[in-house]
């Protein structure tokens, strides 16, 4: 059975990208455009991975992130940062929020499912 | 034999005559010195008239004050004085001094009491002769090898003695000296008080400053006043205490301290001079602004009057470390200081001290910059460069954001993953691409740059081999080499096996340079990557044989934007800022860059780099 990803953007573009260019790998792909909806998700069936832009409205993505890593059913699930915020520190700040690893945008569509499928077998180990 | 009637009037007469015209003062007193003969020498030597004098006590006239002890009072033995002929000093009814001989006899008066007779000479001139002669027995060699004008006086405020430098400096020979008043060398205006100075130095002879604190000044025999100095010593002598004073010109020295005090006044920082007492010497005006104070309150006060009190404590101990150590340099670098105002007001300050040799020994010179302004202006900017990373990672943000749609979607058709394209699909969107891509590398090189000007480029030094960063560099240009079939070849036998550089930073130079020479060679061609070690430096050269550079443009080369402006060059792509971005790179290691190129020949781009790079901290900011 195919890994399940959830992906958190406010950008519909870049959700679609990021969606279509997973799927094409074979990934089974939702998504949710913020913490609300991404929190919904999450109740109903958990993920294997979390890619978590950090920009969102409301809730940021940082925030989310602590939030999901404080509760024990969901602590266990790897999210990765995948966020436009390229600045230093920025990384750092996401690690320590919780985050498995940090994706910049813009995104290498042809390195990006190997990336994720690192991070799934390095999180499910 | 008979004597005429009228010989005992012709004698009286005749020795009448003889006591008005001898050139000799006769004077006699009672028993209780009071004056009963007053001869016309007495009223030409002490300048009373016999009316004035009769009557009155001699004491009174003629005796000088502070030398009661010293020489006898006339009359006081009238019967029978001890030494009938003795020389003393007297004075003149104009307060001068003569120096006299004297000689007595105790007679019996016309009504029977008994009187002292005493002949008076003036000996001043020979008195003058005498001493001199004396002094210079003892003392020529010496006075000759002293540096000041040396005058000696004695008691009767003659001039016994000089030396050549009191020759010199007031213009005289000694011979118009020797034997005149002091007061010649003096202007006018001070000669009155002068009389009345020596007498009280004559009556507690010690060494002193002359008018300690005053202004003195010298009369030379042109007429020239100049301002002096003067030290006093007596002299105890067998022909009595004379004054020895070494007078110094202090013309030069008064225009050098208006020099320096100009110079101090011209200063725009306050100025304190402080002594190893640690109390305020000299201060100029801008100090009297600065901190409120009038000059009056400041000079003697201790220097940490203008310190914060919780600043006192240890202010001591540092003056003390600086006079150990006098060297310029600055009060508490990296520390923050502060200056006390008048009203209890503190002020941020920065301060240089520097050693100050004097005659009257070491002191500190304190430069003292009020920094409120400043730090005002730090802050300003500080704020200033917040808001600008702030806004760098907005924008680098924003932009990226689009972009990620623009490049991930066009690979993302490229590689057909949404279905076959023909050949021209296919190159417009590899052409979609390579701006997207392009556009990305100028926001980093622009992100890159902004933080150099900052100063926040952080070097981050580590050992690291040579050779594996070369290769490393290689394989990740060698696709986009091998399309073109350009050979890259090196040769890196001569570098050190190892430097510490800030590795990304070279492997980002290297690229930059070798990508560049790639770029701008024709297909087939080959570019040259040379690294050695000479004078102490890494030295790496790439050198190609493309197209080159013309001269007029190898200036420009590393300057932001500024892309050669000819048909050749365009038709490759570059943001402009790459060797710009290089040169800053290699500039923030303690390297340079240098570029030799010919039009048509090639172009070889030379980095040198220590071999050691320092390494520069830098606060958190923005990076890509
Ligand atoms: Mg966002």
């Amino acid at each position: 059975m195919s890994a399940r990803i959830l992906i958190v953007d406010d950008n519909p573009t870049n959700l679609k990208l990021a969606s279509d260019v997973l799927r094409s790998e074979g990934f089974a792909v939702e998504t949710a455009q913020d913490a609300e909806q991404a929190q919904r998700l999450l109740l109903q069936q958990l993920p294997d991975l979390i890619l978590m832009d950090i920009a969102l409205p409301g809730m940021d993505g940082l925030a989310l992130t602590r939030r999901l890593k404080s509760e024990s059913r969901f602590s266990h699930v790897p999210i990765v940062a995948l966020t436009a915020s390229a600045m230093r520190g920025d990384e750092e700040r996401a690690l320590a929020a919780g985050c498995a690893g940090y994706i910049t945008k813009p995104i290498d569509t042809r390195a990006f499912g190997r990336l994720i499928g690192r991070f799934l077998a390095a999180g499910g180990s | 034999m008979d004597v005429p009637e009228d010989v005992g009037t012709v004698e009286a007469e005749l020795a009448r005559r003889l006591l008005w015209d001898t050139p000799d003062a006769v004077v006699a007193v009672t028993a209780e010195g009071t004056v009963v003969l007053w001869n016309a020498a007495a009223e030409a030597l002490f300048g009373y008239t016999r009316a004035e004098a009769l009557g009155r006590r001699l004491a009174e006239l003629t005796a000088v004050p502070e030398h009661r002890g010293e020489a006898r009072a006339p009359g006081t033995a009238a019967s029978e004085p001890a030494e009938p002929i003795f020389e003393t000093v007297r004075r003149r009814k104009d307060g001068s001094l003569v120096h006299v001989n004297v000689s007595q006899r105790a007679i019996r008066g016309a009504g029977g009491g008994p009187l002292v007779l005493s002949t008076i000479k003036d000996v001043t001139p020979l008195k003058v002769l005498r001493d001199a002669k004396l002094l210079e027995a003892q003392f020529r060699n010496l006075l000759e090898s002293t540096p000041d004008a040396i005058i000696m006086v004695n008691v009767t405020g003659r001039i016994v003695l000089v030396n050549s430098q009191a020759e010199t400096v007031f213009g005289y020979p000694r011979t118009q000296l020797v034997g005149k008043p002091v007061e010649m060398l003096l202007p006018e205006r001070f000669r009155a008080a002068h009389n009345a100075h020596r007498g009280s130095f004559f009556s507690q002879p010690r060494t002193r400053t002359m008018g300690a604190g005053l202004d003195l000044y010298g009369l030379r025999s042109n007429g020239e006043e100049f301002p002096v100095e003067i030290s006093l010593s007596p002299l105890v002598t067998e022909e009595g205490t004379m004054v020895m004073s070494a007078v110094r010109d202090v013309s030069e020295r008064l225009k050098a301290e208006q020099k320096f005090r100009a110079l101090l006044e011209s200063a725009p920082d306050a100025m304190v001079i402080v002594g190893r007492d640690g109390r305020i010497a000299v201060i100029n005006s801008q100090t009297e602004k600065l901190f409120g104070y009038q000059r009056a309150e400041l000079l003697g006060r201790p220097v940490e009057v203008l310190v914060p009190e919780r600043f006192r404590g240890n202010h001591a101990a540092h003056r003390g470390g600086f006079f150990a150590q006098p060297r310029a340099r600055a009060m508490g670098a990296g520390l923050e200081l502060f200056g006390l105002r008048r009203d209890g007001t503190e002020f941020p300050v920065e301060i240089s001290l520097s050693p100050l040799e004097t005659e009257e020994g070491l002191f500190v010179s304190s430069a003292i910059r009020d920094a409120t302004a400043r730090k005002r202006y730090e802050q300003g900017l500080q704020e200033a460069n917040r808001l600008k990373s702030v806004f760098l990672a907005n924008m680098s943000h924003e932009l990226r954001t689009p972009l990620n749609a623009v490049i991930g979607f066009s690979e993302f058709l490229i590689d057909e993953k949404a279905g076959p394209l023909n050949a021209k699909q296919k190159e417009y969107l590899g052409d979609v691409l390579n701006s997207g891509r392009h556009l990305l590398q100028l926001i980093n090189d622009v992100l890159d740059l902004s933080k150099i000007e900052a100063g926040k480029m952080e070097v981050r030094a580590e050992r690291f081999p040579i050779r594996r960063a070369v290769d490393e560099v290689c394989t990740a240009i060698a696709q986009t080499a091998a399309a073109k079939g350009i050979a890259i070849r090196r040769d890196i036998g001569e570098a050190p096996g190892e430097v510490t550089l800030d590795r990304q930073k070279f492997i980002q130079v290297l690229y930059n340079l070798i990508s560049n020479a790639v770029k701008f060679s024709n297909d087939g061609g080959e570019v040259w990557v040379t690294a050695m070690q000479r004078d102490g430096a890494l030295r790496v050269s790439v050198r190609d044989r493309g197209i080159g550079i013309r001269s007029e443009d190898l200036e420009k080369l590393f300057v932001e934007f500024q892309q050669l402006d000819s048909s050749a060059a365009r038709r490759f792509e570059g943001t402009g800022l790459g060797l710009a971005l290089t040169r800053k790179l290699v500039e923030v290691q303690g390297g340079g860059i240098a570029v030799e190129s010919e039009r048509g020949q090639g172009s070889t781009f030379t980095v040198s780099l220590p071999l050691q790079a320092a390494a520069r901290g830098a606060a958190p900011e923005p990076s890509t």
